[in-house]
């Protein structure tokens, strides 16, 4: 990584070494964006960026790079521009990269993409040209040596690039091996898949700390009982404990009044995750917090309280 | 030898379009169909059975089609060759009836460097830095976590073989610049 450059208020965050807090957005199959700002807007007084998502599990959305200007614009809210390599082969991209530094865009995340084959235009081809590592070598070419492939570019991008990673990952080692790939390629930050198990997270962010990439770690505080347990049953590979399952449907079983039930749900995610962060950050295992909570900007003030705290 | 067609297939094809109305000029089961010059010594034997054919159905794989529409070009060229089959791969054979796909001879071979396992074939997304985000346990997210995730495979692999060095390694993106077109081994 070249020093200390920073293009964006993620970049100056990361450059200054300051604990970060990120949200994320989920764009819809919508050409109208009000309600994804409106979320925006809530998240924006405790928040250092957000992500907004490219067609999570290969659901067709509004294009992410659209979608990401569109939010800054009207709100002011950074945004972190999530890119998966599905869709678009390496010429795309390229050109993708230059369009979104135009559109004022400067922080990426570089990601995968769920296959084709999982969402709703299975018959799709899938493209996979580069990958999340070669995506994060191309964007750290075209911005600090201002080429692609070794062709000039006239007036080069400005843009941060990280990465995911999964500490629940099974085997652990060819995960941990991976992201000393992705750090090789000059990923400037980390954000990480949901995680609950926290001797499982302990190991493996001790795994790829010596790659000296900043880590934001992915949370998931959970809404409601019917979201907890639709992310427990649809997400590839994360599984929420049943003992937390158990806490959050006692909630939806035994408190009737909504605006109670509503403070409940909120009390013990901060009751989840303060100890949880709390550890992480003692250990110094940590940089940032990344809540991955769409449609629940109201728990930001609360996962302020624990950061601060 | 996959039994898609073989001296049972064929004649059984024959029989079920003879019972639908269709006159057989004649069943051959080449040895190599795929070979042009063994191909080209097969439709020999049959010119006098040809010149009284509208139409051949082969139950070869691809290759099949494309050897018989080029060895009877000359000599035949108003024949149309049909497929029976749909070719699903050029498999590895662990035993009659059971075949895998493990090699797309995709023209720019990493074998070397993933411990004779391919990424491009046994990896869904055909990645040169996996595995992604879809491994479960060891298992591929495309088709509901039944298949091997291949860069766990490769991975194991080079653990066994102490090279966990190359599964290390940051690979550049897969050339297309020679694979985007026709392609021909030309060497004599």
């Amino acid at each position: 990584m070249t020093e200390a450059k920073s293009y964006s208020k993620l970049g100056e965050a990361l450059a200054k070494g300051e604990f970060i807090l990120t949200g994320e957005l989920e764009p819809e199959k919508t050409c109208d964006l009000s309600h994804t700002i409106e979320e925006a807007k809530q998240m924006a007084p405790y928040v250092i960026a957000a992500n907004v998502t490219d067609s999570p599990l290969g659901i067709v959305t509004i294009n992410s790079m659209a979608a990401t200007h569109l939010i800054q614009k009207a709100t002011g809210l950074e945004c972190v521009w999530q890119m998966t390599v599905r869709d678009v082969n390496k010429l795309g991209i390229a050109g993708m990269i230059m369009g979104a530094q135009a559109l004022g865009i400067h922080n990426i995340l570089s990601l995968t993409g769920d296959h084709t084959a999982m969402g709703d235009l299975p018959e799709s081809k899938p493209v996979f040209d580069l990958d999340s590592a070669t995506l994060i070598k191309l964007v750290r070419e075209m911005v600090d040596k201002g080429s692609i492939n070794g062709h000039e570019i006239e007036d080069p991008p400005k843009l941060h690039v990280g990465g995911a990673a999964n500490p629940n990952s099974n085997p652990m080692e060819p995960e941990i091996l991976k992201i000393g790939r992705k750090a090789e390629a000059g990923c400037e930050f980390i954000q990480t898949q949901v995680v609950y198990d926290l001797d499982r997270t302990i190991e493996f962010l001790t795994g790829i700390r010596k790659y000296k990439v900043p880590i934001l770690l992915g949370i998931f505080p959970m809404k409601s009982y019917g979201i907890a347990k639709g992310f427990d049953t649809f997400v590839p590979g994360v599984s929420v404990p049943k003992e937390i399952l158990a806490k959050w449907k006692s909630v939806k079983k035994d408190v009737t009044d909504k605006k109670q039930q509503k403070e409940l749900y909120d009390q013990y995610n901060y009751d989840l995750f303060k100890p949880f962060i709390g550890e992480l950050k003692r250990k110094k295992l940590i940089d940032g917090i990344h809540c991955m909570a769409v449609h629940y900007p109201r728990i930001f003030p609360k996962l302020n309280d624990i950061i601060r705290g | 030898m996959c039994q898609t067609g073989g001296t049972e297939g064929a004649k059984e094809m024959a029989e079920k379009l003879e019972s639908e109305g269709f006159n057989i000029t004649t069943v051959i089961v080449p040895e190599e169909v795929c070979d042009n010059r063994v191909m080209k010594k097969d439709a020999r034997n049959i010119e006098e059975e040809l010149q009284h054919t509208d139409a051949i159905l082969t139950l070869s794989c691809g290759l099949g089609v494309a050897s018989i529409t080029e060895v009877l070009s000359n000599k035949f060229p108003l024949i149309p060759v049909f497929v029976g089959t749909n070719t699903e791969f050029m498999g590895m054979t662990e035993r009659i009836g059971r075949f895998y796909m493990r090699c797309q001879g995709c023209g720019d071979c990493l074998l070397n460097e993933t411990g004779g396992i391919c990424p491009i074939t046994t990896c869904a997304k055909a990645l040169m830095n996996g595995p992604c985000g879809g491994m479960v346990e060891g298992m591929c997210e495309v088709g509901n976590y039944e298949k091997d995730c291949g860069w766990v495979l490769i991975y194991k692999r080079l653990k066994q073989l102490g090279r966990l060095d190359l599964f290390s390694k940051l690979r550049e993106p897969r050339n297309w610049s020679e694979s985007g077109h026709q392609r021909e081994v030309v060497w004599r």
